[in-house]
């Protein structure tokens, strides 16, 4: 079972390796940076209290907002769904994810406090 | 001639301050048999105006205004007032402020009755009496024991009303029972009758007794929403000369503090004609004040949350005839907005009462209230509306350390989109992995 297990994940593994275009791979380590470092201001947050409340949300939405226009970004991109996102180039798809980033940021520094 | 005029205009000024007593009777006889009390009245600056009840030119009122301030009623027999009077009239005459005394007798009248009816009590069937087969005075009754004597533990325990009860001396009363409507939530039980006692024709054998024990009243008073008092007594003769000047011999054997002492009459009638005739237990606000702890000005348009502010309030009590500071040390004020959200007892130096609290973290619209409610004072009540805001924007704390962390975050967000962004469009696929050449392979 568990020898199963450890298959199927280094299958996955092998596949991403090989299959992933590179472009996609940046992507991810960008959605991994952000991942963690949402998840260390949640425990932050935890261990200390919550007393700047504006300042933990902005924070933490900063995050959790980045996550999500990266993923859509990420969609955007991926020669996979061309058939999906077929009237939108790559260029529009990374235009709208910077437009996207600029309005986010500024309600962020405004809330942060 | 020419020196009357100044001497009649100052006679004119100084009776103007005087209020203005009208007194009913059955006969004008009273001004004789209860001349001690009438006089009493007048000593204390009132104008008093001596009329039979079933005067055809009675009237409480010329052109809508109140002619008399206050109406004592020592005409127990009457059937019906004369001139416009009327129970009714009478309840206006309370709606507009006037204060009203009622005296009965066992001889009692329907006009009295009715009247004592509107107002929320009861006097008992006519030639009905107070009985007290215990506590009669042994020296006054004829035979009924229906002239009883009164211990300072039947009064109210207000001060205000009957006087100092530590002192007052045993008080006689002959006359009719009261009861309250058990819906008159305004009632004073200003004298109860002794547990002894009870109400029925005397000399009957007592079947059926309408009231018996602590629920008879002796004397009964309320103080209406408007802060007019009404005050009803069973017994005029409780006003009368004689039993001012008589001596207490009570035939309860118990009672040995109440034999052979001169009457308590006069005090306690005098100190409830003075409650009812508005000279004590009136209280009136002289001045309110509530500013910023450190400032003598109330901010132009409104607090902000958490402010340390100051409140403060004059009120005086009427004594004597003059205004004097209330020393009255169980005034509260509440911060209101729906609720109360701070309610503190104020300090009070010399008639000014102050207290300083922190407005809540809440913002909206308060009042600064004062609600004083106290058995004998009348009803005082201030209210002062002020907005309170939140913080400006700019007010808030800036740089908290704790936060620290979050700043780091978001910035570092902002630098993550910039780098990925030189990556992202930097970036050219060497490998050419593309999804088709993948498939193929497979």
């Amino acid at each position: 079972m568990s020898a199963q297990v450890v298959q199927v994940v280094q299958k996955l593994c092998d596949d991403y390796v090989k299959t992933t275009p590179q472009k996609l791979k940046i992507i991810d380590a960008y959605m991994t940076y952000i991942l963690f470092t949402g998840i260390i201001q949640f425990v932050y947050c935890l261990l200390v209290g919550t007393f700047p409340f504006n300042s933990f949300l902005s924070g933490f939405i900063s995050t959790v907002a980045s996550f999500v226009l990266a993923s859509c970004l990420r969609m955007q991109v991926n020669e996979e769904n061309r058939s999906e996102f077929s009237e939108i180039s790559p260029e529009r798809a990374f235009a709208d994810f910077i437009f996207a980033n600029l309005i986010l940021h500024l309600v962020v520094t405004n809330f942060l406090g | 001639m020419s020196w009357l005029l100044p001497v009649a205009l100052a006679v004119l000024a100084s009776s103007c301050f005087a209020d203005r007593v009208l007194v009913l009777t059955e006969n004008l006889g009273i001004r004789d048999t209860h001349s001690i009390y009438l006089g009493s009245i007048k000593d204390r600056g009132h104008q008093v105006l001596v009329r039979t009840a079933d005067d055809a030119s009675l009237a409480l009122f010329k052109h809508g205004e109140l002619i008399y301030e206050h109406l004592i009623i020592l005409a127990p027999g009457v059937q019906a007032f004369g001139g416009s009077l009327s129970p009714k009239e009478i309840s206006k005459f309370v709606d507009a402020g006037g204060n009203v005394l009622v005296a009965g007798s066992s001889k009692i009248g329907e006009a009295i009755r009715d009247l004592a009816v509107e107002n929320g009590f009861e006097f008992d069937e006519s030639n009905t009496a107070v009985i007290d087969h215990f506590n009669f005075d042994s020296s006054l009754d004829t035979g009924d024991h229906t002239t009883i004597v009164v211990g300072k533990d039947q009064l109210i325990n207000a001060q205000l009303i009957v006087g100092d009860t530590t002192k007052i001396r045993p008080v006689l009363f002959k006359g009719v029972a009261l009861i309250k409507d058990p819906s008159n939530h305004l009632a004073l039980d200003i004298v109860t009758a002794a547990s002894t006692s009870y109400s029925h024709v005397p000399g009957q054998i007592a079947e059926n007794v309408a009231v018996a024990g602590k629920k008879t009243l002796l004397v009964a008073g309320l103080q209406a929403r408007n802060n007019a008092r009404i005050v009803f007594t069973g017994s005029v003769d409780m006003f009368s000369d004689a039993y001012f000047n008589a001596f207490a011999t009570s035939a309860n054997p118990a009672r040995t503090a109440e034999r052979g002492v001169a009457t308590g009459n006069a005090a306690l009638v005098s100190a409830i004609t003075q409650w009812v005739l508005k000279e004590n237990g009136v209280l009136r606000v002289k001045n309110v004040e509530h500013h910023r702890v450190g400032e003598s000005q109330p901010p132009p348009r409104e607090y902000t949350i958490m402010e340390d502010v100051e409140y403060a309030i004059e009120i005086e009590e009427l004594k004597n005839g003059k205004w004097v500071p209330f020393l009255g040390k169980d005034v509260q004020l509440e911060f209101v907005r729906i609720d109360p959200f701070v309610r503190t007892t104020l300090q009070n130096k010399n008639g000014r009462l102050s207290s300083q609290f922190k407005i809540p973290d809440v913002y909206g619209v308060y009042k600064f209230s004062v609600d004083y409610r106290r058995v004998g004072y009348t009803h005082l009540l201030d209210v002062r509306q002020m907005s309170v805001r939140p913080l400006w924007h700019t007010q808030y704390e800036r740089f908290i350390r704790s936060a620290y962390p979050y700043y780091a975050s978001s910035f570092s967000m902002m630098a993550g989109v910039v780098l990925f962004s030189i990556a992202f469009l930097y970036h050219k696929d060497s490998a050419k992995v593309s999804v088709e050449a993948a498939k193929k392979k497979h």
